[in-house]
């Protein structure tokens, strides 16, 4: 078959495509707002960042796909990419400055301008720097591909380690100032805005050879694990979970109070995704309304605590169960209507439920009870042995304690009969059902505990709040939760941690660019769908197999002369 | 003895009648066939026994135990097993998930039990496995446990479909086109290993074949079906030379030609 045209000249395809990409960037003005943020102080904003990392991945991609790949081909195919990618920014700013755009364009400022044009008064002199400087990245990007692979990847890791320091600086610096000696390494690495050139060449350094050393011995290291002993391996592994366990411990008082408040919005969302996950991830079972049995948590532990409404004025603790019990009950009330449902259908119907509660709770008639579009406040806050939970340190030990209750479950369950026959269902319903499964009783289990997971977070998240509001329930929430299941991988409990750090915590730490939050959320979703299907941290297939037979080559230990004492 | 029997049995999509009164009585431990020209209504028949189709009339007893309006789930309980005609395995559980997923009528594991991690739940994971385990080396699958079912080749497929299908412990097995799209040297190899099925774990096999090599070869008894009906049953060799068979084959005025079949 003949090539295409883009085939044979991947470097003008991509660098178009990469163009207008760039284009789209600056006139929705992420550019812009993201320069205000330093990643080098002084040396390169994030706004720049940005347009270099996209020339960058352009021109890669470019030298990759480049037929026949010779090396002369490779680095014409990068360059054309990355001069492509300029001219198109070039025109842009030459259109801005002859005519005025900002009617249609409100972000096509002469800030905009200037920081493509490098500050330049003169324009000619600023467009030939652009010119120069994209051929650059291009060729740059085009030598990259070339070096060999170990080079390769450590340059890589050094540079992404340096953007990710530079952009996750506020998260970054205070947990260093706050270590008492190591605020010296902190004021080393870190000016007011941004990286110190030094503390950034130490810190490329650093991550660089960590990588090439990683790289080259990193395969004894795991090599060497793998052939320990049983015991020394056992041990390895409870020192790691040791580590692990002190580590999570400490976290909030290491992070301080702002960090332990976005702690506690992740927990609740890992809470979320966890029970979501066994509708979804585990049963297939598509459910958009899954915020109902969160706000039906929530207004629960509202109802029977708050003196406002005046009914019942009862603790958190005994108002926990009710809750839970309510979520469970709901979850099988919206079962029962859609059990037989597949699919879409299905994810419409639970769309509909979603937003029966949500209405439900924010119509005048139910006021005296449920407190309208007001909400209900003074709602009692969570107390251990007369202590009360209210700030955001404390109540993360909630949460925490929350989701490692609900791992456990989950954990547990997808191991077991019932685990088994909730894959079955999502693979094939009808064949499920002829091995003998009883899908009524499965998906109804499916519902209620998925709904009970959503209660528990519910009821922490009223008691971590103190009041509740209708709006705080709305559809987007539900899709937020599938979001960060679908990004962390369907059906993996390690995938709903990444996938909620990812999509909240993240957005969380950069929330001056929270105008562009749905826009890079959309973007990641389509990237993910594209590149990685299956999520950040798919689901593991369960090697039970090789793990019986290995068990059983082990020739069996000598008997003891004297039995252990037991 | 009849371990299953078939009276007088109706299916009717809208105006089309797919099976029609068809009597079929299956003898305890025998090989029976059923064979038919395309959309003769052997698979509606098999949906019919496993529970998915509701017959409009007639009546289907395993042994004595009526099973016309039961679910199907209920119905492999009572011992009726099935594989399909386009292999439908679980794809991303591995091929050892596939069989317990077939054991699990047979596993008594509660809500409680399962999160508590009581004894006998972790006992009854460990005899499950074992016994997967043993399905497994039954179907010569040793070794491809933890393959994704999906990943499997063509034939393992097929057999990991029968193991789960006798994970379930039947006492009637029903196989739809066991043999399709195997070569002459699969085929006597599945001839040999449902004879085994049957002489081994004593499963009564009734099965749905095109390939008449394989139909001749294994089958006790065979009922031709045509349009819903029933137009012979006997031995192989009777109903191979039967003219209404041959005609329902091979177009009108075949029967005459001595060659036909």
């Amino acid at each position: 078959m003949d090539p295409t045209f883009g085939q044979r000249f991947p470097g003008l395809r991509l660098g178009l495509i990469g163009g207008l990409c760039a284009v789209l960037l600056c006139l929705v003005g992420m550019v812009v707002a993201f320069n205000q943020r330093e990643i080098i102080s002084g040396v390169i904003s994030m706004g720049q960042t940005l347009l270099v990392f996209t020339t960058v991945f352009i021109a890669y991609l470019a030298a990759k796909r480049s037929l026949p790949h010779t090396a002369a081909r490779v680095m014409t195919s990068a360059l054309m990419a990355g001069l492509l990618m300029v001219v198109l920014l070039a025109l842009l700013v030459l259109i801005g400055k002859s005519i005025n755009m900002r009617q249609v364009f409100i972000n096509a400022s002469p800030a905009l301008f200037n920081l493509l044009l490098f500050q330049q008064e003169n324009l000619a002199v600023g467009i030939g720097l652009m010119l120069f400087s994209g051929t650059l990245i291009g060729g740059l990007a085009g030598l990259l591909y070339l070096t060999p692979d170990l080079w390769r990847k450590t340059l890589i890791a050094g540079v992404c380690c340096l953007a990710v320091a530079g952009m996750l600086q506020d998260l970054v610096s205070p947990i260093i100032a706050a270590w008492g000696p190591l605020s010296i390494l902190g004021d080393w690495l870190f000016t007011g805005n941004g990286l110190t050139i030094g503390g950034a060449l130490g810190l490329f350094a650093a991550t660089a050879a960590l990588t090439a050393l990683w790289r080259g011995k990193g395969e004894v290291v795991r090599e060497r694990a793998r052939r320990l002993e049983p015991v020394p391996k056992r041990n390895l592994k409870l020192f790691g979970i040791l580590v692990a366990a002190v580590a999570l411990l400490i976290l909030p008082h290491a992070l301080g109070l702002f960090l332990s408040e976005v702690l506690t919005i992740i927990g609740l969302y890992i809470l979320l995704g966890l029970g979501l996950n066994i509708v979804v991830g585990f049963a297939g079972l598509l459910d958009l309304g899954y915020v109902a049995f969160f706000a039906i948590g929530s207004y629960t532990v509202a109802i029977l605590t708050s003196p406002e409404l005046g009914f019942f004025s009862l603790t958190f603790w005994q108002a926990l169960p009710f809750a839970l019990v309510l979520g469970v009950i709901a979850g099988v009330m919206l079962g029962i209507p859609v059990l037989k449902m597949r699919g879409d259908y299905l994810a419409i119907a639970t769309l509909g439920f979603g937003e029966i509660i949500r209405i439900l709770v924010l119509s005048d008639a139910l006021r005296p009870w449920l407190g309208g579009a007001q909400g209900i406040g003074r709602i009692a806050k969570a107390q251990v042995g007369g202590f009360e939970i209210a700030s955001p340190q404390h109540v993360y030990y909630l949460l925490l304690a929350g989701c490692i209750l609900v791992g456990f479950i989950s954990w547990r369950l997808r191991d077991s009969r019932q685990g088994r026959a909730w894959m079955a269902m999502r693979e094939d319903e009808d064949v499920a059902q002829a091995m003998g499964i009883n899908l009524v009783a499965t998906k109804l289990l499916a519902f209620a505990t998925g709904a009970g997971f959503s209660a528990l977070s519910g009821a922490i998240f009223a008691a971590k709040i103190g009041s509740v509001y209708p709006h705080s329930f709305n559809v987007m929430i539900s899709i937020n939760i599938l979001c960060v299941i679908i990004v962390g991988g369907m059906g993996s409990m390690p995938g709903v941690v990444v996938g909620a750090l990812a999509l909240v915590g993240l957005p969380e730490l950069l929330r001056e660019f929270a105008e562009y939050r749905l826009l890079v959320y959309g973007a990641a979703l389509v990237a993910m769908m594209l590149m990685r299907p299956e999520g950040l941290w798919p689901a593991a297939t369960h090697k039970r197999e090789l793990r019986e037979t290995e068990e059983a080559i082990i020739p069996p230990e000598p008997e003891p002369a004297v039995p252990p004492p037991r | 003895m009849a371990v299953i029997t078939i009276q007088n049995l109706t299916k009717q999509f809208g105006g089309l009648v797919a099976l029609e009164k068809l009597d079929i009585t299956v003898k305890e431990l025998s090989i029976h066939s059923v064979i038919g020209p395309n959309g003769a209504g052997k698979t509606t028949l098999f949906n019919c026994i496993t529970g998915f189709y509701r017959p409009e009339s007639g009546q289907i007893l395993l042994e004595d135990y009526p099973l016309v309006g039961l679910s199907p789930d209920k119905i492999v309980r009572h011992g009726v097993a099935r594989t399909y005609q386009n292999i439908r395995l679980f794809p991303n559980l591995t091929a050892l998930e596939n069989i317990l997923v077939g054991q699990h009528s047979h596993l008594r594991a509660n809500f409680l039990g399962i999160v508590l991690g009581s004894r006998a739940t972790r006992l009854e994971e460990k005899m499950a496995n074992e016994e997967a385990l043993n399905l497994l080396r039954f179907v010569n699958l040793t070794g491809k446990g933890d393959f994704l079912a999906k990943n499997l080749p063509y034939g393992d497929q097929r057999r990991l479909e029968i193991a789960r299908a006798l994970a379930t412990r039947p006492k009637v097995l029903l196989l739809d086109e066991p043999a399709a799209g195997m070569n002459p040297k699969e085929s006597q190899d599945l001839m040999d290993f449902i004879r085994h099925l049957r002489d081994e774990l004593k499963i009564t096999i009734l099965l749905i074949e095109h390939q008449m090599r394989v139909v001749m070869g294994i089958s006790e008894k065979v009922t031709v079906l045509d349009y819903g009906k029933k137009i012979a049953e006997g031995l192989p060799a009777e109903v191979q030379s039967d003219p209404q068979v041959i005609e329902a084959y091979l177009g009108k005025g075949s029967a005459a030609k001595p060659h036909a079949a």
